[in-house]
């Protein structure tokens, strides 16, 4: 086997790993991951409705970043 | 008549005692109103899935939700205690969700919640049942949220997540990171050792070898500076405190075999040991985030505790109620509690009669009657009327403030113990490097071999001593001990509690819901006349005193056809007993005093509890109640007699009924009618006397004695400032798991003995032979790996542990 293609390999497979690890410590650091029973139990009931729910509450969350944001605009200047 | 099944909740109940609803072809069974309307509540919302996610569960029925005092969560003491506000301008409380029973309930309150208008964002945690609300304060305030979680038979608490939560989660969260770097960089190393190993034996080119030995050391750097930090900041931390602990042996046995291994890497000499440098940190690493975890479990129970006392009280001033944030409350307010609330400054009653349940405090199972005049302490509960009080002390210098500060003060006192093999292992690292170096210095001046073999020789003395073994001899033990207990419901806080309860030698026990149920059992039953077992029924309902709980039990087993009738005028007389009327007939139930006021003749002399049971004037049943001891309290006190450990027990009780359960569990050594500090002292006489003792306890009472004493065992379904202060918390009520836990650790402590031994004993043989110049780096690592195996094979042994169950 020829050094250069052991390199390759080693690096590709490294790297490849490297990238789930790094997604993973992403979600554990994002508190994905604190809820251990949510894997269980949570996603029995993942289905369309509430993906609907979540549609609405980001909605909401939006509504809400307008609403400030138009109130900082239109605020009386300090 | 057939069982039914009550559409919401899913208890069985007789299909005379229910409500039955037509709805279209569907016949509705209900056990109660507060069931009846929760249903169609959530069928108006269009939420009857819930009911088919519930599968099997059954549902506590919804009690009568009090909606009175929703005022206070908005009241501004409140919201400076529990409620932020984020930069967006939105609110933000903790919640801790009572009543969830599985996750279909967490959909639910999650569903309602999204609902309501101006909830931002609410997530509730599966595991733990504590909920984060976001809302825009404009639209809806807190206490429309607490009622809309109230309405479908759920409740909630607001806590301050500030305090521990927050500091636990991260920890937890930054471990677990650590351990995910290690082990991806063991996993891939191991490959590569593979090919190593196999080169080793087989035969190499140099230059595969180093690619490989390059590859090694890409992936060990991380895993030693990133997940081992954890080490190289403990032995900081040790340093600076002149202690070689632990974490020296591990991050300096790690970072010499990581520096050898770059030395051979670059002058392409030798073999490299990146293998044995993660291996190390990960195998140790993993041992202590176990006992990280174990904290987490004691903060979440910690929280409930503080949630439940109220941040604002009722003050009368000039015949008015006010609520008054609790730190503003003085000495001389007069203070209004009604039934059921908490005490949380002491006073001296000046209107009105009640009931006290002290049981919090002095672990006396029997509510106290108070009158006008009397003293009532915080912690303790109104149980049935409502009452006028002068605060006699502020919050801050009152019982249940100093408790909890004494307890604070206690936690933070208690001896750290020092761990024997550490210390061993802390003098050994040194001299193992003394003797490197001597061994270094004498083959390159007192041989030709040169400076190159002297170096190979003295590093190879560093690899084959690292204190692998000795390292690994405890926290492999001590993780196999915990996770057995774990297995069997007992939970250690922490590794080293595991040593210290194997070394006790005196356990003190507590009575009262520890060795006893806490709960009064009917033993004994006269029925005297004919009479309708619904009304008995219906008059212990109203009553909330333990002896009126324990009719109730018995009533609910031996009984089938009873329901809950409506009665009228129920009075409850103070420390007596309760009267009510029903269809004209009036009906007592109580003592004998309250037999004897009215002018009912009883015959009962026993030294047992009584309740007796008259209609209209005549005596129709009497019973005779008492505090059994618990299923297989007997079995526990004489294994651990059989342990080798003395017994005493402990109890706020009066004489007579400590000295009947004593002999009845074969107790020789009794304290009886103690206050939470004389349990304390009684801990603190019995350290005087050179003893170790174990505290075993429940209740608020407990906590300071649990606090002082060497190792404390909680019952799980105690408070939670006990399961707080302890070392140690049985899961469940069984108390043979006392035993079991004396099992384990006792086991454990003599594997730990025996890894100490081993590894020792290696040492003496290897590192001459290592000093000798017979062995090469490459064999010393080897057989440091395989003393590290033997190790972990005789820590495996303690899983064989046999119980009696």
């Amino acid at each position: 086997m020829s050094n250069s293609i052991m390199i390759l390999m080693l690096t590709v497979s490294t790297f490849l790993g490297a990238l789930g690890l790094a997604a993973l410590i992403w979600g554990i650091r994002t508190g994905q991951f604190d809820d251990q029973s949510k894997f269980i139990d949570g996603s029995r009931y993942d289905n369309e409705e509430d993906l609907h729910d979540a549609a609405m509450m980001d909605e909401k969350k939006k509504a809400q970043e307008a609403k400030s944001k138009r109130e900082k605009e239109y605020g009386p200047p300090d | 008549m057939a069982d039914v099944k009550c559409t919401h909740c899913g208890l069985i109940f007789d299909e005379s005692a229910m409500i039955i609803e037509k709805e279209g072809d569907k016949t509705l069974f209900f056990c109660c109103h507060g069931c009846q309307g929760v249903y169609h509540l959530l069928s108006s919302e269009g939420l009857d899935t819930f009911y088919s996610k519930l599968g099997k569960t059954t549902l506590t029925p919804p009690r009568n939700q009090n909606f009175e005092d929703l005022e206070k969560f908005n009241l501004d003491g409140f919201r400076n205690k529990y409620v932020k506000v984020n930069k967006d301008g939105l609110n933000e409380v903790s919640l801790i969700i009572e009543g969830i029973h599985c996750s279909a309930c967490v959909w639910l309150n999650e569903k309602v919640l999204h609902r309501t208008d101006g909830i931002i964002e609410a997530t509730i945690n599966y595991t733990n049942n504590k909920a984060k609300v976001v809302w825009d304060n404009d639209k809806v305030k807190l206490s429309r949220i607490i009622e809309v979680i109230r309405s479908i038979s759920y409740d909630a608490f607001a806590y301050d997540p500030a305090l521990q939560e927050v500091r636990a989660l991260k920890i937890r969260r930054d471990y677990y990171s650590r351990i995910l770097v290690a082990i991806f960089g063991m996993m891939n190393i191991m490959w590569i050792a593979v090919a190593q190993y196999a080169g080793y034996f087989t035969g190499i080119e140099q230059e595969h070898k180093n690619i490989l030995n390059v590859a090694e050391f890409v992936l060990a750097t991380p895993v030693l500076f990133y997940s081992g930090w954890v080490f190289f900041r403990g032995a900081y931390f040790g340093y600076k405190n002149r202690m070689i602990n632990m974490d020296v042996l591990v991050a300096a046995g790690a970072t010499l075999a990581y520096l050898y291994s770059i030395y051979a890497m670059i002058t392409q000499r030798g073999e490299v040991y990146f293998d044995s440098v993660v291996m190390i940190i990960t195998f140790v690493l993993v041992g202590k985030y176990l006992e990280v975890l174990g904290k987490k479990h004691a903060v979440d129970t910690l929280d409930l505790l503080t949630s439940t006392i109220p941040t604002e009280i009722v003050v009368i001033k000039n015949n008015q109620k006010n609520l008054v944030a609790l730190e503003n409350v003085e000495v001389g307010d007069i203070i209004e509690v009604k039934a059921g609330e908490k005490i949380v400054i002491d006073g001296i009653i000046k209107e009105g009669a009640a009931s006290f349940d002290e049981s919090s405090l002095t672990g006396e199972s029997l509510p106290l009657l108070k009158l006008i005049g009397d003293n009532i302490l915080s912690g303790s509960i109104c149980l049935d009327s409502t009452i006028r009080y002068e605060a006699t002390k502020d919050s801050s210098s009152s019982l249940l403030h100093s408790i909890v500060t004494l307890l604070e003060d206690s936690i933070t006192k208690k001896p750290k113990i020092e761990q024997l093999a550490n210390s061993i292992s802390g003098y050994f690292s040194v001299i193992i490097l003394l003797i490197a170096a001597a061994t270094f210095i004498s083959w390159y001046y007192l041989s030709d071999i040169g400076f190159e073999r002297s170096l190979i020789i003295s590093i190879s003395v560093i690899v084959i001593a690292c204190p692998c073994a000795l390292g690994l001899a405890t926290p492999m033990s001590t993780l196999m001990g915990i996770s057995l207990a774990a297995k069997r419901g007992i939970l250690f806080k922490e590794a080293s509690n595991l040593e210290t309860l194997a070394k006790c030698d005196i356990a003190a026990l507590d009575k009262t819901g520890t060795l006893t149920e806490g709960k009064p059992k009917v033993i004994e039953a006269n029925f005297l006349k004919e009479f309708d077992i619904s009304l008995l029924y219906s008059l212990v309902s109203n009553s909330n005193h333990p002896i009126s709980k324990g009719i109730k039990n018995y009533i609910a087993q031996n009984f089938e056809n009873f329901k809950e009738l409506k009665l009228g005028d129920i009075n409850s007389i103070q420390a007596k007993g309760i009267s009510a009327t029903y269809n004209g007939q009036k009906i007592f139930g109580g003592n004998n005093a309250l037999m004897i006021d009215n002018g009912i003749a009883t015959k009962n002399i026993t030294e047992n509890l009584v309740f007796n049971f008259a209609v209209n004037d005549g005596l129709v049943a009497s019973f005779e109640l008492k505090d059994t001891p618990k299923d297989g309290a007997k079995e526990m006190i004489g294994s651990l007699k059989s342990l080798g450990l003395k017994v005493v027990m402990l109890t706020g009780d009066h004489e007579k009924s400590a000295k009947n359960i004593a002999s009845e569990l074969g107790i020789d050594d009794i304290k009886w009618g103690l206050l939470p500090a004389g349990k304390a002292e009684v801990i603190d006489d019995l350290h005087k006397q050179n003893k170790k003792v174990i505290m075993v306890g429940d209740g608020i009472n407990d906590s300071i004695a649990l606090a002082k004493s060497d190792i404390a065992i909680a019952m799980g379904n105690g408070a939670d400032i006990a399961i707080n202060v302890s070392d140690v918390v049985l899961l469940n009520e069984n108390v043979e798991k006392i035993a079991e836990a004396l099992q384990i650790s006792k086991r454990t402590y003599k594997a730990i003995k025996e890894n100490l031994a081993l590894s020792i004993i290696y040492n003496v043989i290897a590192i001459p032979l290592a000093v000798a110049g017979f062995v090469y780096p490459l064999v010393s690592a080897l057989s440091m790996s395989l003393s590290s195996l033997i190790v972990v094979g005789n820590s495996i042994r303690i899983k064989r542990l046999k119980f009696k169950k």
